[in-house]
């Protein structure tokens, strides 16, 4: 807890233009950043290029966020995820415009990328369902592109005064490893409906069309797979009695 | 309106994951500064944040710290 509380003095140095403050919350914080945005887009040079542009969008928000009295880990990990599935968005769209000829990559040139494809690459042949690695690092990842075309909501970035507060966020990193075994218990399907949410950026409608499963049936277990989730956080957090 | 029905879309809001529909009847509600919808939207960020860092993390290359460090600094220097 202590040091989700040090990190809001830091963010406050950095509002005042402290390089040396910056560099401290980089070191701190980069290689949770970086993991989710590489996780997401499988490509290094896309990666790090989302890590540059959050920590210098960082530097430009530190004021308002000082202010607001947000959390630095979660407005860094909440607009990175953001900033990393708009681009595997855009690479989806890229990939679908261009036909099944195109090899749908992110065009990172001299990548020394992970030996797993990006998501949009692998998104693009119209082939099955597969598997991959997952929410705790055993997913599945969907290998059939959505044929419905259909457009992905954008949130865009999340206003400051939705993000959490530094006391929350220190609770659960307090906590963090039983919710990641928490989440490990959801049933397999709905596992993998959050999994393509969360880190492949798609709708319930390009889920459902993905897992050629009617809308109605990915709709509930999504559902039911955020409910769970919500629920055992506040139990393990202690913001809500309940048995878990 | 109340915002019953929207008890379970927040968190897929905040994903992106909900229908257009879903999502304008949530982005009307907030708009309106409904306070319960306000902690409920803050509490679906803090599950979004559980849900991001259960990708491992890594350790990126020591070339983008640089480069950061860089662009801010160019920033900076003309208040120096």
């Amino acid at each position: 807890m202590r040091e989700e509380l040090a990190a809001e003095n830091l963010l406050a140095r950095v509002a005042q233009h402290d390089v040396d403050a910056l560099s401290e919350l980089y070191d701190r914080y980069a290689p949770c950043v970086y993991g989710l945005v590489a996780h997401i887009l499988a490509s290094r040079d896309s990666a790090e290029g989302i890590l540059l542009e959050v920590f210098a969008r960082l530097w430009n928000e530190s004021r308002s966020l000082s202010q607001e009295g947000g959390s630095v880990v979660a407005w860094l990990v909440v607009n990175a995820r953001e900033a990393a599935v708009d681009r595997l968005r855009a690479l989806r769209t890229n990939a679908a415009n261009a036909g099944p000829q195109d090899p749908g990559t992110d065009g990172g040139k001299g990548s020394n990328a992970p030996a797993r494809k990006s998501k949009a690459a692998v998104l693009v042949p119209p082939v099955a369902k597969s598997a991959a690695k997952s929410l705790n690092g055993k997913s599945e990842v969907m290998k059939r592109r959505p044929a419905d075309g259909a457009t992905t909501p954008v949130v865009g970035s999340l206003p400051m005064a939705w993000l959490p507060r530094p006391k929350e966020i220190a609770l659960i990193d307090d906590r963090l490893v039983l919710l990641h075994k928490v989440i490990d218990r959801l049933p397999k399907p709905q596992r993998q409906a959050l999994e393509f949410a969360v880190f492949g950026g798609l709708s319930e409608s390009e889920i459902a069309t993905g897992m050629g499963e009617p809308l109605g049936k990915v709709r509930t277990s999504l559902r039911a797979a955020v409910t769970f989730v919500k629920h055992r956080r506040r139990a393990v957090c202690g913001t809500w009695a309940a048995n878990i | 309106m109340g915002c019953q029905h929207l008890e379970e879309l927040y968190e897929l809001y905040l994903l992106g994951a909900v229908s257009e529909e879903g999502s304008l009847d949530l982005r009307e509600h907030l708009a309106r500064g409904c306070p319960h919808c306000l902690g409920r939207v803050r509490e679906a960020a803090e599950t979004v944040y559980v849900l991001g860092l259960a990708s491992k993390p890594a350790r990126p290359h020591p070339r983008v710290k640089s480069e950061l460090l860089r662009l801010i600094s160019r920033k900076v220097a003309p208040n120096r």
